[in-house]
């Protein structure tokens, strides 16, 4: 992917770029409003990822503002100390895509971008849902392993439907949480994992090949790649 | 009275007397007007009818008929009675009692304002002059300045009125602003002992209710409020002193060892990895505190919508379920149907989500947690969610929603000791309060929203509910139990 990092503070930059480059990623950067914007606008990126306050007479929203008018629809990860819902808020209505509050995990926001490149390329139309030998009919509301079928609850059926949208890519708890729970807050215990745990045991117990990956310090993953 | 307290101060008080006069001024000026035109439309008309008279003894009887009638007339009248001249064509004199034709009158016949020689001195008179068939001419006229006496007992009634207005305003302002000005200083007094740092003091009341005292009232409300959230910063200063040093201590021991001792890779990376869940332990201290100190400030309640309190719950419920499960803990849920409040639904969330969180911590194995929603006859909304854990010692209960209180029951528990303040707070930002009672074991934790209460903008502080405490309209609803 190539990508746009608008980010005054040096220190998150380069740990930022370096983590992106690591991950294949090619990164251009900008340390003021000014330069980000006129990159943003005259560059093709798969994804921007913008800080809110800049130097430079234009502020992160601004730009993402800018460019939404201009008929620009790069998603955007907005990245802000700004932790208030109400600011979260004014964040994706100016335009933004996603909103990433500091301090973040770099897994995190490397799981966003994932899954913001994958959302800009527009899966979103399907009515079954394929990994590996894991089906799910999104009309039926039916899940298949193999030749069993696999009885799910509602919500376990949102949150394979989540995992299998994005199979192949890294998917947070807070992911999870946000957009299977619709829950913008931290629950304290990992009842999300236990979540993962029992939807495991539904769609994995019985098989050889586990489709259903812990990541390490970042989330999970659901894959049928070795 | 209170009419009088309005007028706060000596400008208004002069406000009040310029009104007065304007207001003296706005009924003197019609009257004047109505006089002046009724009274001189009545003396021009008379002189009209006079003229007319005149000349008809004129037509009669000619201008001798006329001089003599002229005068027997001044020979009867009174003194400026009325003026009257005849001339001749040649304006000569022929009867009346002016000595000659003023030249101060117009040539053309009408009615006129002028003033005439009467007696050796101009007077302000009203004359009509009429011309007469064969160029005589006919000059009937009144004295206008007879009247200049009443004129001048209007205009001195009317500045006497003025003067006694003024006067009766600016005592009355001297008073007023003196007994407003007492009681202004009396609360400077109290502000001034505020600012100085004593937060006890309040300012004085009385029972009469009137303006100043309804501010007083408000103001020792603010005072109440500013009182309390300035304890809260300093009871959250010292925890935070407390909570955020320990995991920083931790953090700090950690990275100074690895920087002294130079263990292998192997060992680096898992002190490191140890270090970010330092970190990251800290950020969530951090994150809790800020959410709370934004449910404080009471800006969320903007972003208001209609919640249904029985859904909610139900789906909280739902998220914790598996949670249970690997506890072994049964938890479940009871309704007595669909409930709506204002409120914000992710709060509304975290704050079901703490209590549950809270009570599967504690709940005994094999236990149970039930969680209810209800209506109170009084149309509160009613969420408890009970455990058959240790329970909270009473001596603690007004402790717990403190900011990272942590009873003795709980050290050894992950948590950062914040769940219980911020259910406190989501159920004060949304009027209602968070009561802790007794389950007979355990612990029956309800949040009491209350949809009046935001209205009333009387937030309240946590409420200790006796154990015997029953909920009226919960014993009424009884609500099948439904286990998830």
């Amino acid at each position: 992917m190539k990508l746009l990092l608008v980010e005054d503070n040096e220190r998150v930059t380069r740990f930022v770029v370096k983590g992106l480059q690591e991950a294949g990623h090619t990164v251009d950067n900008a340390d003021n409003g000014r330069e980000g914007m006129f990159l943003a606008a005259s560059e093709p990126y798969d994804v921007i990822i913008m800080d809110r306050m800049l130097p430079g007479q234009i502020d992160g929203l601004q730009i993402v503002e800018t460019l939404r008018k201009s008929g620009n629809r790069t998603p955007i990860l907005i990245l802000s100390a700004l932790s208030d819902v109400d600011e979260r808020i004014k964040g994706l209505r100016s335009g933004g895509d996603d909103y990433l509050t500091k301090p973040f995990a770099f897994g995190e926001l490397l799981a966003r971008l994932d899954a913001l490149s994958r959302r800009s390329q527009g899966s979103a139309t399907q009515t079954v849902l394929e990994v590996g030998d894991l089906r799910i009919d999104l009309l039926s509301r039916k899940a298949m392993r193999g030749e069993r079928s696999i009885s799910l609850q509602p919500r376990e059926f949102k949150l394979l439907e989540y995992l299998m949208r994005h199979a192949g890519q890294v998917v947070t708890r807070t992911m999870l949480l946000e957009n299977v729970w619709d829950y913008h807050f931290d629950p304290q215990t990992n009842v999300v994992d236990v979540h993962i745990s029992k939807l495991r045991q539904k769609i994995d117990a019985d098989f050889e090949r586990p489709l259903l990956r812990t990541v390490r310090n970042a989330g999970y993953m659901l894959t049928a790649d070795e | 009275m209170s009419k009088v307290i309005r007028s706060a101060t000596f400008a208004l008080s002069f406000g009040y007397i310029a009104f007065g006069v304007v207001a003296l001024v706005l009924f003197a000026a019609p009257l004047w007007y109505a006089w002046q035109v009724t009274v001189e439309d009545g003396r021009a008309e008379i002189l009209h009818a006079d003229a007319l008279r005149l000349t008809e003894v004129f037509r009669h009887e000619g201008a001798p008929g006329l001089k003599a009638f002229i005068d027997a007339r001044v020979g009867m009248q009174l003194p400026g009675e009325r003026i009257l001249l005849l001339t001749d064509s040649s304006l000569q004199r022929l009867a009346g009692n002016l000595p000659q034709w003023p030249k101060t009158v117009p040539a053309q016949p009408g009615t006129y304002t002028v003033s005439l020689d009467l007696s050796g001195k101009p007077t302000e008179s009203v004359v009509v002059r009429t011309a007469l068939p064969g160029g005589y001419n006919l000059l009937v006229g009144r004295d206008v300045a007879r009247f200049a006496p009443l004129t001048r007992h209007f205009w001195t009634g009317l500045g006497g009125a003025v003067a006694v207005l003024s006067i009766v305003g600016v005592l009355g302002g001297v008073l007023i602003r003196q007994a407003i000005l007492a009681r202004i200083n009396s609360i400077r007094q109290t502000v001034l002992a505020i600012v100085q740092g004593d937060l006890s003091h309040r300012l004085p009341t009385r029972r009469s209710g009137d303006e100043l005292d309804t501010l007083s009232r408000t103001i020792n409300g603010m005072l109440d409020q500013i009182e309390q959230l300035v304890h809260g910063i300093r009871d959250v200063s010292n925890s935070i002193a407390h909570d955020l040093r320990t995991p920083l201590a931790e953090l700090r021991s950690r990275l100074e060892e690895l920087s002294l001792t130079r263990p292998t890779t192997e060992e680096t990376f898992a002190e490191i990895d140890a270090a970010v869940a330092d970190v990251d332990r800290v950020i969530r201290i951090f994150n809790a505190l800020l959410r709370l100190a934004e449910i404080d400030t009471g800006m969320r309640r903007s972003g208001f919508v209609q919640v249904n309190a029985n859904e909610l719950a139900a789906e909280v419920v739902e998220f914790y379920v598996p949670a249970a499960e690997i506890k072994d803990v049964t938890l479940s849920f009871a309704s007595s149907g669909p409930v709506s409040v204002s409120g914000d639904p992710t709060l509304l969330a975290q704050a079901v989500g703490n209590l549950i969180d809270n009570a599967l911590k504690y709940a005994g194995e094999r236990g149970s947690v039930r969680v209810e929603v209800q209506t109170r006859a009084d149309g509160a909304v009613v969420i408890t969610v009970a455990d058959d854990g240790p329970g909270i010692p009473d001596s603690e209960k007004p402790k717990v929603a403190q900011r990272f209180y942590r009873g003795d029951i709980s050290r050894g528990t992950p948590g950062v000791g914040l769940g219980l303040s911020l259910v406190q707070a989501v159920a004060k930002l949304h009027g209602g309060t968070l009561e802790l009672a007794d389950n007979h074991p355990g612990l029956r934790a309800r949040m009491i929203i209350e949809p009046g209460a935001l209205l009333a903008g009387r937030p309240r502080s946590m409420v200790m509910a006796e154990p015997q405490a029953v909920v009226p309209g919960a014993e009424k609803s009884p609500a099948e139990p439904m286990v998830l």
